[in-house]
């Protein structure tokens, strides 16, 4: 085939064909459209405010390493006037800390960002090696991602910042309304699509990247030359989550736009009033101060039952009776410390409850 | 429509053997131990299943049966079907107008015929009784939930020269139920004159609006030949449509609407008050998520039940405005049990022909995807159709989407731009474009120049899906266009729609700014409908064991004990290869 003119420019050769769109570009073209489609994002939903400081969870991987790489270039760009940091969660997995970790610290010295790493054994007393010792395979995602979740938000309390920027790209969204919908969880479907999410007491969340395909995120970091570390989870243990993975990957080789529109559809549906209505309120849990949706909330659940023995107290609604039957928890029992939310001046923060 | 699905496997799934098991078989109704099926957990004897089947049926029918009182309400507040309150008894039903059924000749059309016809009509008995089948006079109908009634059936043989035409197979088996007049219809009447004044009673046509830029930008119709009747051969036509569109997805997508249409036009001009379709729980499953991943998010709720209304000044309306209410009385009946019931009552299928599609479809992914997991999940059917009724449509209702009718989001074209750039028009600085050779120079589409009008374009008065369908492509097609030769003839709705955008040949040219998709017109927020078809949804059975191998694979290339995350340096080679496809 003869070499085609790009075709946004329509002066250089393309090099590349867009996973998005399937026109053949240029690479200069391409950072230029990757790059303004997110700041279109950011502009379109109105994320920051001159000033803010904002986290960018950082894990090594992928998303993340070009996230900072793309919010460091638009920040200077288009004048965010933004102060970034690099929050970095250390699960507490053998060997493979300091992989992961060195990627993150170079972006602090390539990005001049301060970087803080809160680890697991540090807030909950556990690492994750120590939990699969425990629990076994089964279930440890439960742990994992609600540990990471409250995680983020503490460490980003700590460095005293306004926001959290995550690298959840266009594909995982897709993902989460496919398997939301096959689910029938209804409150994640009506959050999974929003771009920003704010729960009581904690910092704004967002995500960027809610359009950005995957594989654009791949060739972004090759053509830019930014390595990073790929995360996977050896069990693969919700196999119900690779269906709905091995069905979109087919979705998209049969028609590209396929995730975006999907992100399109889970945009312009929400949730029924009368149906809103009779979901759970929010509260602050009594243990550790976070947001809940029970008087404990899922982390200091599952510490507890990993602390008590019975640690799938906190997967299932059965199981968490049963340790509520054992009684209260001991009082020398380790907890996680008390959530004191040092931002968020002026916000709506007196609102007790909450609708989810 | 079925996409590939043989009909062998049809006779397979009539087969109820499975399910009489070792299961006690104490018939969860009458108590009686002759259960002799097991569906979802309870074991049924022969009677009592017919029973619960057709109580079923009933269950999501009749209370859309009676008009609404407030015609208005049906239609804003809650457009998904306002049931009125159910008459207990089926002698206190009464609808306001006819009753047409969409019949593919699949199991849950042919299973749908067979009830609406026993409960509803009970020409059933007559003509057991009478033996003379050929006597359409002795029939009587006794309930009159329907003054009349038709059966619908949409022939695919149009579309490609493989495959069979089954109108007079389909004929044949509808002659059994006397009370049901046949209307036979074709894909490509949609593009057919004739049907068009048939149906409108109209005989002026419509403006001959083709499709003639990648954009969509519409050919006006040049003044001096006002109808040039380009489309005398409604078939041509029909394939020139359909080979043109970018990609198998949007194939499926054009066939699925195309049948509705068809059979919504017709419905109205026949005075129908309802169209009735066999979808059942895994068709609408199959239905729902297919929808979902053609981005039409914003109707997901008109795929379950739903009220169409003709644009309001259409000509040759039925009663009441032309609102025809589409129910889907098998949507909380599972594939096994239209198929149980079937073969019990002896339920003829003629079976679907099978409409060959070159590579891979959304629509038939999602459909083998939602049967494979149905088998290792079998509560996820009806967990999607539950998750789905629960949502509404969010964002505002921009108007009717000229080519399939449904409501059309506003502000998706704004999206679209925003998220997928496509070229730098109205992007204001390119940093590795000089500005002095920039490829745009201050382009300012708002404003054209005032010698020039703007072109026509579709783009505006498309739903988002519609909008997806005739201009996402696939990853290979480099040239496939819809603009190609003398451009794309639209179905006679579109046409007829988009007409009234269309400037007169002197004068008045503002009207064809193109405001928002003809909200003035109808600013109805109920109507259109999804991949319904008149058929069955999700044939029977058909394997997804295909769809759930990558996963797997996926798994096993990771391993290590003890750890739970693997972490490794993804070198640039891992990305090449990653990316290596779309690198030129
Ligand atoms: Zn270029
Ligand atoms: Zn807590
Ligand atoms: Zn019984
Ligand atoms: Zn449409």
């Amino acid at each position: 085939m003869a070499p085609k003119s790009c075709a946004l420019c329509k002066k250089a050769r393309a090099m590349l064909k867009r996973p998005k769109t399937g026109q053949q570009i240029c690479r200069d073209c391409f950072f230029f459209v990757f790059e303004t489609e997110v700041h279109n994002t950011i502009t379109e939903a109105k994320l920051f405010s001159p000033g803010d400081r904002v986290a960018i969870g950082a894990s090594g991987g992928k998303d993340s390493t070009v996230l900072a790489h793309v919010m460091k270039t638009l920040n200077e760009r288009y004048n965010y006037r933004l102060e970034l940091f690099l929050l970095s969660i250390d699960e507490g997995i053998t060997g493979y800390r300091d992989d992961s970790l060195e990627t993150v610290k170079r972006n602090q010295q390539q990005y001049d960002m301060p970087l803080k790493i809160l680890s697991y054994d540090e807030l909950y007393g556990w690492t994750m090696d120590a939990i699969v010792e425990q629990i076994g395979r089964k279930n440890n995602c439960t742990f994992c991602g609600v540990f990471r979740r409250q995680a983020l938000d503490r460490g980003a309390n700590m460095l005293g910042v306004d926001h959290i920027v995550t690298g959840h790209n266009a594909d995982d969204i897709a993902e989460t309304v496919l398997m939301n919908i096959m689910r029938g969880d209804i409150a994640r479907l009506g959050r999974c699509t929003s771009i920003v999410t704010q729960g009581e007491d904690t910092i704004r969340r967002s995500k960027p990247f809610k359009y950005a395909y995957e594989k654009e995120i791949v060739m972004y970091a090759y053509f830019k030359k930014l390595d990073y570390f790929s995360t996977e989870c050896i069990y693969s243990p919700d196999a119900y989550r690779g269906h709905a993975r091995a069905f979109l990957k087919d979705l998209e080789a049969a028609r590209p736009s396929a995730i975006i529109d999907i992100v399109h559809s889970g945009e312009a549906f929400e949730v029924r009033e009368e149906v809103k209505a009779t979901q759970k309120l929010q509260q602050t849990c009594q243990r550790c101060g976070y947001m809940s949706s029970n008087t404990l909330c899922k982390a200091c659940t599952l510490l507890e039952g990993l602390e008590r023995g019975m640690a799938d107290a906190g997967i299932t609604d059965r199981a968490r009776k049963r340790l509520e039957a054992e009684g209260p928890a001991p009082e020398n029992l380790r907890t996680i410390p008390f959530f004191r939310p040092t931002t968020t001046p002026g916000s709506a923060a007196s609102t007790v409850e909450v609708a989810i | 429509m079925t996409c590939g699905n043989p009909n062998v496997d049809e006779q397979d799934a009539l087969m109820p053997r499975r399910t009489i098991g070792k299961h006690a078989n104490m018939c969860v109704k009458c108590k009686e131990p002759t259960g002799r099926v097991f569906i979802r957990h309870s074991v049924y004897c022969k009677d009592c299943f017919s029973i619960h089947v057709v109580q079923k049926c009933r269950r999501c029918l009749d209370p859309h049966i009676n008009p609404t009182p407030s015609p208005s309400t049906s239609t804003s507040t809650n457009p998904k079907m306002k049931p009125t309150k159910t008459p207990k008894r089926t002698a206190d039903l009464r609808a306001s107008g006819n009753l047409v059924l969409g019949y593919s000749g699949g199991l849950g059309s042919a299973v749908l015929l067979e009830i609406i016809d026993k409960w509803y009509f009970k020409s059933i008995s007559e003509r057991d009784g009478g033996g003379d089948k050929g006597g359409k006079r002795h029939p009587r109908n006794l309930s009159k939930v329907w003054e009349k009634a038709y059966v619908c059936y949409v022939e695919m043989s149009g579309v490609d020269d493989t495959i069979r035409d089954t109108t007079e197979e389909i004929r044949e088996a509808v002659s059994r139920y006397p009370m049901f007049e046949f209307v036979p219809l074709r894909l490509e009447d949609a593009f057919d004159p004739a049907w068009w004044a048939r149906i409108t009673g109209s005989a002026t046509l419509p403006a001959d609006l083709r499709i003639i830029s990648p954009e969509l930008d519409l050919s006006l119709p040049s003044s001096s030949s006002p109808s040039s009747s380009p489309t005398t051969n409604p078939l041509a036509t029909l394939r020139t449509y359909l080979t043109s569109l970018p990609t198998t997805t949007a194939l499926y997508t054009s066939l699925t609407h195309l049948t509705r249409l068809l059979l919504l036009h017709t419905a109205r001009s026949l005075s129908a008050s309802h169209l009735l379709l066999g979808t059942n729980l895994t068709g609408l499953s199959v239905n729902l998520i297919d929808g979902i991943a053609v981005g039409g998010g914003f109707v997901v709720r008109e795929e379950a039940g739903e009220v169409w209304q003709p644009n309001a000044d259409g000509k040759g309306q039925g009663r009441d405005g032309g609102e025809i209410r589409v129910v889907r009385p098998l949507r909380e009946l599972g594939m096994k049990e239209c198929a149980v019931w079937a073969w019990w009552e002896g339920v003829g299928v003629v079976g679907e022909e099978s409409v060959p599609l070159k590579g891979a479809s959304i629509g038939r992914l999602t459909k083998d995807f939602i049967i494979g997991l149905e088998k290792d999940y079998p509560s996820t059917v009806s967990a999607i159709a539950r998750t789905c009724g629960k949502l509404a449509p969010k964002g505002s209702n921009g108007g009717k989407c000229v080519l399939c009718e449904r409501p059309a989001q506003s502000g998706v074209q704004a999206w679209k731009d925003r998220i997928s750039i496509r070229e730098f028009d109205g992007i204001e600085s390119v940093p590795h474009i000089s500005t002095s050779t920039s490829a745009s120079p201050l382009p300012t589409p708002s404003t054209p120049s005032p010698d020039s009008d703007p072109p026509l374009s579709l783009s505006p008065h498309l739903c988002y899906v519609c909008h997806t369908t005739l201009t996402s492509r696939s990853s290979r097609s480099t040239a496939s266009s819809i603009a190609g030769g003398e451009g794309l003839v639209l179905p006679l709705w579109a046409r007829e729609a988009m007409g009234r955008f269309v400037p007169a040949p002197l004068g008045d040219a503002g009207a064809a700014g193109g405001d928002e998709t003809g909200a003035h017109r109808n600013g109805a927020g109920v109507n259109g409908d999804g991949a319904g078809v008149n058929g069955d949804g999700a044939g029977v059975n058909g394997d997804g064991a295909g769809v759930n191998g990558d996963g797997d694979e996926m798994k096993s290339h990771v391993n290590g004990d003890g750890e739970v995350l693997v972490r490794r340096k993804v070198g640039e080679d891992e990305m090449r290869e990653r990316v290596g496809a779309f690198l030129l």
